[in-house]
């Protein structure tokens, strides 16, 4: 209550100086890396949103696509679909005072097609952009490699400024990476203990009402709901679900849906042992309770009529377009089903289940990061195992590993079970998760056990020359089916994720996936 | 005693070589890890350019060349750029910004120990205070940071990298690295006993006959010891740093060198080692010196004379 009343005398101190109050704000960690085409996790990725701007995004109070840098009534498809003619609004400055021109389109995407530029994100661009040259000072001509039916959708990157790189070579380690020119609502640097933001007006696109803002690495989470309680810090960007119900009765605290369309899996080696074989991975699906899974690793209650977290059957959130509502999810442990499926793959149970006269051993390895969200669910789903009859040796993972290694397909000889979690904007692309890999084209960037299925990977091309919405929703429903009978993943659930914001702050949207992309609308006010 | 040289001259060597040696040792881990630092940033299977990175941080001629070229830069005080810790900062400026505050940090907390320490030398406080002083050592640095932690995040959050945030941050830090892990009851108690033990030697007895202090006589022979056991207090104080920063987030040096850990930044890890190793190296020899200044001093004590000796017999 105390603090409360200090914040409020700040506040109106600061409204009679005439000055800004710093939003300070807790999230997971503090950002790797200010220089977008090295993002590697959502944290990169919500601080990038506010110090550049993307070239299309998604506006999240409607969904349709917009530019903030394109006049999109002067843009023309030309070369029979395969080229955008962009054409820049006028008056936007980066954050040095220097003009926005085509160069800095035409710069950004050379970068990324320049294959010494040592960035996951420009490799993906590589696949859909073939070139862009400038026509005029504001007009860019960007080329992709084929004729996509929604060719915006694939110029969603962050803009560069081309004057702060002496070459398209864009390397990661540069003093552009904590110290950054973007064109973004706001400028700033990051810090050791913090990243700063400060309001960039001087432009004709952006206008925040926010002067400054802090991003701090976030503490225990009781030390964060404490501070966030007195009043020491005006938000958090993730609440951990057990600590929801005791910020839902606090009048001072608004609790805010964060979508990332993320959803759990247990992804599993289609190539090790026993899991080759399809009747085996579907009876490990019957042998979890993932209702129980859930109370007792995310703290799940069933009165709860708001529970963050739904079943899914299939790689797609419930409430996305893309997800097979026909598919019902597994809820329950069925033994009787998982021991017929496990005798007809030829397995015999005598107290453990056996696989060619051995115990079945399974290697299970999870991305430690997860352990934040749902605390013991690596111990609880090893529990669960042992109890219908194999052994198992539970690892965590830590980011870099699962970064580098397990979504890389590196892991393959380590581990048979890999539990991890996929976060999607809007565009729910899930092609690199399950087609076969091919690093010469491109395909299966993201394929955890190199999983390999010509019918999932037929569908999958069926996805991505679809040219109608419906055509490729019809394609990503039959493969949800597809994935959930072959089940190289055991599908989990969604998880929603919460953010927290005093109420002082108003007009809060927080976009899906990139958080701060209406960043505009946001204010401080005096009044709760 | 003819041989007293050979232990501040065992000192100077190890202070001499463990800056070499730090560096070499982290060069020879980066090599036996899988893969190289490059692949965090750009792994090969789902990126291009790898090679390029790789020879920009001197990883494509082996750990010789690698070790070479970085020495050769630290002489000249160029640690490159951190990798990823603050990506493309030189490393030299992480370290201009965090030491002063670790320095801070480890001043304030030598100040109880200082204390403890004169209090010790003096007898003081009373054997009946010992239970305390028991109490307080077995009082582990991550509990007492912890708590430190907690009390400055919930009262100073929003306002804890400057003004009064700071100073209460960085008193609270020295106050748990001063106190916890016995580091203040070890210095008034290790002191005690010290100078009690030296207290009860003959030539001390004789001095005081003699009409002198004990103080001014077991000084000159506790000197060595004495500084020996606050250069390891200070190196303990300089491991207490790393995890009094990194809980009660004090934005240091020790901080500085986890960060670098945890991130696979060996830019930032191999400067900040071998900065600690320096530091180290230098009270290594600060204590060479004062033990040969200590033997020399002794040598050229008076002997006693023939009459001396009878009127004391």
């Amino acid at each position: 209550m105390k603090k409360s009343w200090m914040l409020g005398g700040l506040l109106l101190t600061s409204a009679v100086l005439g000055t800004a109050v710093e939003v300070q704000f807790y999230d997971e960690s503090l950002p790797i890396t200010l220089n977008p085409l090295f993002a590697t996790t959502m944290v990169d990725n919500r601080a990038h949103e506010l110090y550049f701007d993307r070239l299309y995004y998604n506006n999240p109070t409607d969904n349709s696509l917009t530019s903030r840098l394109i006049d999109e009534s002067q843009t023309k498809i030309e070369d029979a679909g395969k080229s955008l003619r962009l054409t820049i609004k006028d008056g936007i400055n980066w954050h040095n005072g220097k003009k926005f021109t085509a160069n800095d389109i035409c710069f950004t995407i050379d970068a990324m097609l320049n294959v010494r530029t040592p960035s996951p994100i420009a490799h993906y661009y590589r696949e859909h952009l073939a070139s862009c040259t400038v026509e005029k000072s504001n007009v860019a001509k960007v080329t992709f490699k084929r004729v996509y039916h929604n060719p915006r959708e694939r110029l969603k990157f962050f803009v560069l400024p081309k004057s702060e790189f002496s070459s398209t070579a864009v390397q990661p380690d540069t003093e552009f990476a904590n110290q950054p020119v973007g064109t973004g609502p706001m400028k700033g640097r990051m810090g050791t203990l913090a990243a700063r933001f400060e309001a960039h007006t001087k432009t004709s696109h952006h206008s925040p009402k926010i002067g400054a803002m802090k991003m701090s690495q976030a503490q225990d989470p009781a030390v964060q709901i404490s501070t966030l309680r007195n009043g020491a810090m005006h938000g958090i960007v993730s609440v951990p679900p057990i600590y929801r119900p005791e910020l839902q009765t606090e009048s001072e605290v608004q609790l805010r849906s964060y979508d990332l369309r993320s959803w759990w899996f247990i992804a599993l080696n289609t190539t090790s042992g026993p899991l080759a074989s399809k009747e085996v991975r579907q009876a490990l699906n019957y042998s979890l309770d993932r209702s129980e899974l859930r109370e007792k690793s995310i703290g799940f209650d069933k009165n709860d009529k708001e529970s963050p977290c739904e079943f899914i059957s299939g790689p797609f959130v419930q409430s996305s377009a893309y997800y097979n509502h026909e598919v019902p999810p597994v809820e329950f442990t069925d033994k009787r089903k998982a021991e017929a499926l496990l005798n007809a793959a030829g397995l015999e149970k005598n107290g453990l289940w056996f696989h060619e006269g051995k115990p079945v051993a399974l290697r299970i390895g999870m991305d430690a990061k997860l352990g934040k969200e749902a605390t013991d669910l690596l111990t609880q789903i090893a529990n669960q195992l042992s109890e219908a009859g194999f052994t198992t040796r539970i690892s965590k993972i830590s980011s870099d590993d699962w970064n580098r290694k397990a979504i890389t397909g590196q892991l393959t000889k380590e581990y048979d079970m890999l539990i991890g979690k996929w976060s999607f904007g809007i565009n729910e692309d899930v092609n690199d998760l399950f087609q076969t890999r091919s690093e010469t084209k491109f395909q299966g960037r993201h394929n955890i056990f190199n999983y390999s299925n010509p019918e999932v990977d037929s569908t999958l091309v069926e996805y991505e020359k679809a040219r109608t919405t419906d055509g490729a929703k019809n394609a990503y429903h039959k493969l949800h089916s597809q994935l959930a009978d072959d089940l190289p993943y055991l599908f989990l659930w969604k998880l929603d994720t919460k953010s927290a914001w005093r109420a002082e702050v108003k007009d809060i949207t927080i976009s899906p996936y990139y958080y701060f992309t209406d960043i505009n609308r946001w204010y401080v006010s005096k009044s709760k | 005693m003819k041989y007293w040289w050979i232990q501040p001259s065992a000192r100077a060597l190890v202070a001499v070589a463990l800056p070499l040696l730090v560096p070499a040792l982290i060069t020879a881990l980066i090599w036996s890890l899988p893969g190289n630092p490059a692949e965090i940033i750009c792994p090969p299977s789902i990126c291009t350019g790898g090679e390029e990175l790789a020879a920009r941080w001197h990883l494509d001629q082996g750990p010789w060349a690698f070790y070479g070229h970085w020495m050769s830069s630290a002489l000249q005080l160029d640690f490159g750029d951190s990798w990823r810790v603050l990506t493309g900062r030189p490393v030299i400026e992480l370290m201009a910004q965090t030491i002063p505050n670790t320095l801070i940090l480890i001043g304030f907390a030598l100040i109880p120990i200082t204390v403890g320490s004169v209090l010790g030398a003096f007898q003081q406080p009373s054997k009946r205070w010992d239970s305390v002083l028991v109490f307080l050592s077995v009082l582990p640095v991550v509990v007492l940071a912890l708590l430190a932690a907690a009390i400055v995040e919930l009262n100073f959050a929003g306002s804890g990298d400057d003004g009064l945030g700071y100073w209460v941050r960085m008193m609270a830090a020295a106050l748990t690295l001063g106190i916890a892990d016995g580091a203040l009851s070890g210095s008034i108690l290790g002191n005690r006993s010290m100078f009690e033990q030296e207290n009860q030697q003959r030539y001390v007895g004789i001095s005081i006959l003699r009409g002198e202090s004990n103080f001014s006589n077991t000084l000159p022979n506790l000197a060595g010891a004495l500084v020996g056991q606050y250069r390891s207090r200070i190196v303990q104080l300089l491991s207490g740093a790393v995890i009094v920063e990194v809980i009660v987030r004090v934005d240091g040096f020790g901080a500085l060198l986890w960060r670098g850990t945890l991130m696979q930044d060996f830019g930032v890890v191999l400067a900040a080692a071998t900065v600690f190793a320096c530091l180290s190296s230098g009270l290594l020899f600060f204590q060479a010196l004062v033990e040969v200044l200590q033997n020399l001093h002794q040598r050229r004590a008076p002997k006693l004379t023939l009459e001396s000796t009878e009127v004391v017999r």
